[in-house]
């Protein structure tokens, strides 16, 4: 029982449950907020949200990062948007194809310069962005088919559309490849130890670019679905995308260490911030209260994620035993562990450099 | 002393696995006719530095070949090269008799290759099971087959390991266990060549014979071994031919049988070992560093030791008994160590690096990379980095002070002047250690340096340099602590040496007494049957 | 001379099979021929070398090169960059411009404090606790705008009296936005070179577990990098409101990605431990010239957003090469 607590996909959900009991109680009962339209919102802003994040979290699980994806979600609601009048489809099918290539791109200039992905993946959010806002002129383009934006949108079993199926079945299908399939596993492996995953034969060099191609296709999709939805291509601010994103592919499990965190953890993560966003609208606060609860949350995740959080909680647990407790023991402040558990190097390893930086 | 140190070097060690002299001749016949892995004029080099040159050997099927040599021999090259690791400069490798490009480890694994390393490869957050079957070619699409499962477990239970869960993450298996991990994803690959690069070095006598038998099995089924180490009991236990290197070149290739040990040393080192280690100091001085029940969770227990001044003590472990984390805690990088340490008669609290360094203590690593040498900044830098307040005006560095002691200390330890503006990552391994070394010197006389690993991938000239710094550095009254794997090392440089075992303290010995064979026995199997 | 023991990275056999030295001269003609190129486009550009554009110039480099050498503190820590360097500029001169009535130099000495203080905040985080740098500058970006627009309401604060028009001048016939750069970069250079903190700096960005294992305090050390880059962001902040004669969130649009880009332009390696001010200088004095040549050709500001995209990731791109890794 204790150990499904404590694991790191089950955590979200934990919040998740925490956050609406609290939201009834604001509620009071009176019905105002547990409505299938506040779902339907919750939903819709899942679906945006929650592909980005999915893209993130993959990149993050390898133990890279891809910054880009703010900008080609812009990019690619311009692309659905300019070539999709005639067919829609083709819109969405050319952004993705776009997508990938970019992701390919990026991921092959990694491993072939022995890169960091912040830096490309920064120049990558800057060319993008910057191409998405040379198309728009910092203006919208209006899409002329309001047929397809309400298509997109219509709802589904009153709490679905279009968009959060798509986005659901994205993450279900995440969810069986990571889990049951040998690349699956090997993503895991490079994100865990890429040196010791490639020494035992997994081909790192492939699910490197691939990953980033994933997270190209998924924001791809991402920015052409909302684009189709607003019936306009417009640029992306980089808090409304890339902080939400983060913070709930972070709250879902994932670390920037790498190594760990499933789909359906993400799921969870992207469900906290919707749902608390959703809850922050109900209670009528302007927008900016939404970027600084985004902003907090983030700021908060952050930490909980860092690299010395371990170390200076346990100073300051010890500290606190020694001045006001008068005890210098150490017993039940670390966990029993076999002897010979704890694996220096890996300990220097985790410890240095910046991670997501070689 | 000379005489002293040779007969501790080379004193018998007792065979544990016991051989049979007709498998042995029958095995000469076969290398005779093909050979399964042929290596001709191998060389690699790094820059200037060559650290293979012209390799050439052959391995028959069922036939176990022993790799002997120092550190910076260039087995561990060798190995990488072969695993595809590393892409050699000159030379061709053939397989079965046809040449074969490794560029690679998955093509290392295609041609029938695979290999346990010295540096585990195993992912932390992955299972044991999934570890176990990490890039093997025989694993389908959907990985997850309960036969895969059967024979990870029956694997693990050929290596007496069966205790281990196949679903936990290998982050929460002691080194140990880590070790028979990797051996078994080895196990399971059915590859022709088995290269195993010291692979017991963190492993008890029952599990090292249990892999014995097992490899001694795959031999019989024509399985060809390439065993690495410089463990001489192993050599004579388990291979048929040995091939020696030094300093990046074959020495010889040679059947065992016949070949004594202290031939086989000899070719290893080349020299009389006695000309390695200076002599010993005799002035002794008061307590510098007492340490009293240190306690590292879940990686030490109750450790306890008194180093004096002019005194060097050696703390003898394999990988993952504590050696090293006892040397780290007490330099202050462990924050979770607990216990009563006394440097120059104060307590000393732990924790903090920049607080032990006030104190005196100084540290070096032997992981240069990671934990000492700043690589981009210049030789200079380097060497004054730890003294610049000495240096300084309300903040200000006073640069010719600053560049004076540099080069002092650069003289002191044998590093040319003319090196300083260059960057440290263009030095040789043995100039970054004494790089490390010189950072360390010219501190108040009751300072306590502590070592890990220092000698570490460094070749012989410049190990003797370091020894005798370090002799010198006792003259100056300094103490010093050193944790080592190198038994050789130990044993030729300790004052006092101490033994350590899964954590816990089992034995201390003076110079006079301590033999390379007390100290295996120590730190590879629990006293009296308690684990 | 490479070390005996060899680097156990795996991707070793993986890049350009170019020797290092040849590397290191490619690099140099690149450079080199970019120069040559900036130079030949300058004087291809009708309206360049007349004293508007280059009145124009020196301001736009004044701005960006504050922000820069702030931003040089940062990455030579090893923090890589910070994303919220624009908003400390805008913040710090809102509050400059609404501590006016206290008088200049309060006003001035509130900003400064101001803009220090939030980048210290970050600077704690990521210092002792060691969080990502990037994510944690992302959400102090969103947590500061949000707040700064709560405060504020979406509207600028505009000066009562005439204080700040004293910033507006000269200073011996030099603008006083660039009198500030060029007092910035110098003791911002002499802080890097000179002092014990500026050396400890480069080492900490070198290795940050070799510097710990030698007894510096990194923590500490990385505090001290983020509050000089608040403080340069103030600076920039107070001299763009003194300019506007207003504080508004938007004055600090886009500086983060400039600055960056002059920083990585300019030289210093992303991954710490290697740079200067000077460099960064370079850096912003070049991108100021992309941007002018850009405008006074006709392309629009997006253009030039994007140009500065493109560079980035070349520069990153070329870093690699001649590192050699």
């Amino acid at each position: 029982m204790l150990s499904v607590l404590t694991n790191r996909s089950v955590r979200p959900y934990l919040l998740l449950v925490a956050i609406t009991v609290v939201l009834w109680i604001l509620d009071g009962g009176r019905g105002v907020f547990f409505t299938t339209s506040t779902a339907f919102s919750v939903l819709q802003q899942f679906a945006t949200i929650g592909l980005i994040a999915l893209g993130l979290g993959l990149s993050m699980i390898i133990r890279e990062i891809d910054l880009s994806v703010a900008g080609m979600m812009s990019l690619s609601g311009c692309i659905a948007v300019l070539t999709g009048a005639g067919q829609p489809g083709l819109g969405v099918a050319l952004a993705v194809v776009f997508g990938m290539v970019w992701g390919l791109f990026q991921g092959a200039i990694m491993v072939w310069l022995r890169l960091g992905s912040i830096g490309v993946t920064l120049g990558g959010l800057l060319t993008l962005g910057g191409l998405a806002y040379v198309v728009t002129g910092n203006l919208s383009i209006s899409y002329p088919r309001m047929d397809v934006a309400l298509a997109v949108n219509h709802p589904v079993l009153e709490i679905f559309s279009l968009r959060s199926l798509v986005a659901l079945i994205a993450f279900l299908a995440a969810a069986f490849f990571m889990a049951r399939t040998r690349v699956g596993r090997d993503v895991y492996a490079t994100g865990s130890d890429h040196r010791a995953a490639m020494v035992a034969g997994v081909r790192t060099s492939a699910i490197v670019p691939a990953v980033f191609a994933c997270s190209g296709m998924l924001a791809a999709l991402a920015g052409s679905l909302l684009s189709y939805s607003l019936a306009a291509a417009s640029g992306v601010a980089l808090t409304d995308v890339l902080v939400p994103a983060i913070a709930a592919a972070i709250i879902g499990g994932v670390s920037l260490m790498g190594g760990r965190g499933t789909p359906i953890g993400i799921v969870g993560g992207v469900l906290v911030l919707c749902l608390l966003s959703s809850g922050l609208n109900a209670i009528g606060t302007p927008p900016a209260v939404h970027d600084v609860v985004t902003g907090g949350v983030l700021f908060l995740v952050a930490i909980a994620d860092a690299i010395d959080i371990d170390r200076r909680l346990f100073a300051v647990q010890r500290y606190w035993r020694e001045m006001f407790l008068r005890r210098d023991d150490h017993i039940g402040l670390t966990k029993p562990r076999p002897p010979g558990s704890v694996y220096h190097k890996e300990a220097v390893r985790r410890s240095n450099a910046t991670p997501l930086i070689k | 002393m000379n005489n002293a140190a040779i007969a501790r070097v080379t004193e018998s060690l007792p065979l544990r696995v016991a051989r049979n002299d007709e498998e042995d001749a029958a095995a000469e016949a076969r290398m005779a006719a093909q050979s399964v892995l042929s290596i001709r004029h191998l060389s690699k080099s790094f820059g200037p530095i060559a650290a293979l040159k012209d390799i050439s050997l052959d391995i028959g099927s069922g036939q176990v070949l022993g790799i002997c040599g120092e550190n910076g021999a260039g087995k561990s090259t060798l190995v990488k090269i072969l695993t595809g690791v590393y892409r050699p400069d000159e030379g061709t490798i053939l397989v079965g008799g046809e040449p074969a490009s490794i560029s690679t480890p998955r093509q290392a694994q295609e041609r029938g290759i695979a290999i346990v390393s010295q540096e585990l490869s195993l992912c932390p957050d992955l299972s044991v099971e999934d570890n176990i079957w990490l890039g093997s070619l025989r694993v389908p699409f959907l990985h997850k087959r309960p036969e895969l499962r059967q024979r990870a477990a029956d694997t693990l239970a050929l290596l007496g390991a069966d205790y281990i869960d196949l679903a936990a993450p290998i982050s929460s298996l002691s080194i140990g266990e880590r070790q028979l991990v990797e051996i078994a994803r080895l196990l399971t690959r059915d590859a022709r060549v088995l290269i195993l690069d010291e692979p017991t070095a963190t492993l008890t006598d029952v599990e090292i014979d249990r892999i014995f038998a097992a490899l001694l099995a795959l031999k019989r089924e024509g399985r060809s071994v390439i065993y690495i180490t410089h463990r001489l009991a192993e050599v004579f236990a388990i291979c048929d031919r040995v091939s020696v290197m030094r300093n990046g070149e074959l020495v010889t290739t040679t059947a065992l049988n016949g070949l004594g040990r202290e031939a086989l040393i000899e070719l290893m080192l080349g020299r009389p070992s006695g000309e390695m280690y200076p002599e010993e100091t005799r002035a002794r001085g008061a307590p510098a560093l007492v340490v009293e029940g240190l306690t590292l969770p879940g990686i030490v227990d109750n450790f306890a030791m008194t180093v004096r001044r002019g005194e060097i003590l050696c703390i003898a472990g394999q990988v993952g008994s504590g050696a090293a984390e006892i040397i780290s805690a007490l330099a202050g990088l462990v924050h979770d160590a607990n216990g009563r340490v006394m440097v120059n008669d104060t307590l000393l609290k732990l924790g903090s690096p920049a607080r032990a360094a006030r104190r005196g203590i100084m540290f070096v690593s032997g992981d240069r990379a990671a934990e000492g040498v700043f690589r981009r900044l210049s030789v200079l830098h380097n060497l004054v980095a730890t003294r610049l307040g000495d240096h300084s005006v309300l903040g200000f560095l006073r640069g010719g002070a600053l560049r004076a002691a540099g080069e002092r200390l650069a003289s002191h330890v044998g590093i040319d002047r003319r090196r300083l503006r260059s960057r440290a990552e263009d030095l040789s391994g043995g100039n970054q250690q004494k790089l490390a070394f010189g950072r360390s010197m010219e501190r108040q006389s009751n300072a306590v340096l502590l070592m890990n690993e220092p000698t570490r991938g460094i070749d012989v000239g410049a190990r003797a340099e370091i020894y005798r710094l370090m002799r010198s550095l006792c003259e100056e009254g300094y103490a010093l602590v050193m944790a080592s794997s190198d038994l050789e090392e130990i044993v030729g440089v300790g004052d006092v040496v101490l033994t350590l075992y899964r954590g816990r303290l089992v034995k201390q010995y003076r110079r006079s007494e301590v033999t390379m064979h007390r100290v295996v026995a120590d730190i590879t199997h629990p006293a009296d049957g308690t684990a | 001379m490479k070390d005996q023991t060899l680097p156990s990275t795996s991707r070793d056999d993986w890049r350009l099979p170019l020797p290092h030295s040849t590397r290191g001269r490619v690099l140099v003609a690149i450079r080199f021929a970019a120069v040559l190129a900036l130079i030949i486009a300058a004087a291809s550009t009708p309206g360049f070398f007349t004293t508007v554009s280059l009145f124009s110039l020196l301001n736009t480099t004044s701005f960006i090169g504050c922000i820069a050498i702030g931003m040089t503190f940062i990455t030579l820590s090893g923090n890589i960059m910070s994303f919220a360097l624009g908003v400390t500029l805008s913040t710090s001169g809102i509050v400059f411009i609404a501590a006016l009535p206290l008088g200049l130099i309060p006003a001035m000495i509130a900003a400064l404090t101001f803009g220090a203080a939030l980048t210290a905040v970050q600077g704690v985080v990521i210092g002792y606790f060691r969080a990502n740098p990037i994510i944690v500058s992302m959400a102090a970006l969103a947590l500061i705008t949000g707040c700064a627009t709560l405060i504020t309401q979406g509207r600028g604060v505009y000066p009562a009296g005439d204080e700040a028009a004293l910033l507006k001048g000269r200073v011996l016939g030099v603008p006083i936005p660039v009198a500030a750069l060029i007092v910035t970069v110098v003791v911002a250079q002499i802080v890097l070179s000179f002092t014990q903190f500026g050396r400890q700096l480069y080492m900490v960005g070198s290795n940050w577990r070799a510097a710990l294992a030698a007894g510096l305090e990194p923590a500490r050390v990385v505090l001290g990098a983020y509050i000089a880059a608040g403080l340069c962001a103030a600076v920039a902040g107070i001299l763009m409101a003194a300019r506007y004669s207003s504080g508004d969130m938007e004055l600090g649009i886009g500086y983060d990605y400039n600055a960056i880009s002059a920083v990585l332009v300019g030289g210093t390696a992303i991954s710490g431990g290697e740079g200067s001010a000077i460099r960064s200088l370079t850096g912003a004095f070049i991108i100021a010239v992309c941007q002018v040549l850009l405008l006074l050709n006709g392309f629009s500001s997006q253009i030039q957003f994007l140009a500065i995209g493109v560079i980035v990731l070349l520069v990153i791109m070329l870093q690699t090469l001649a590192d050699g890794g």
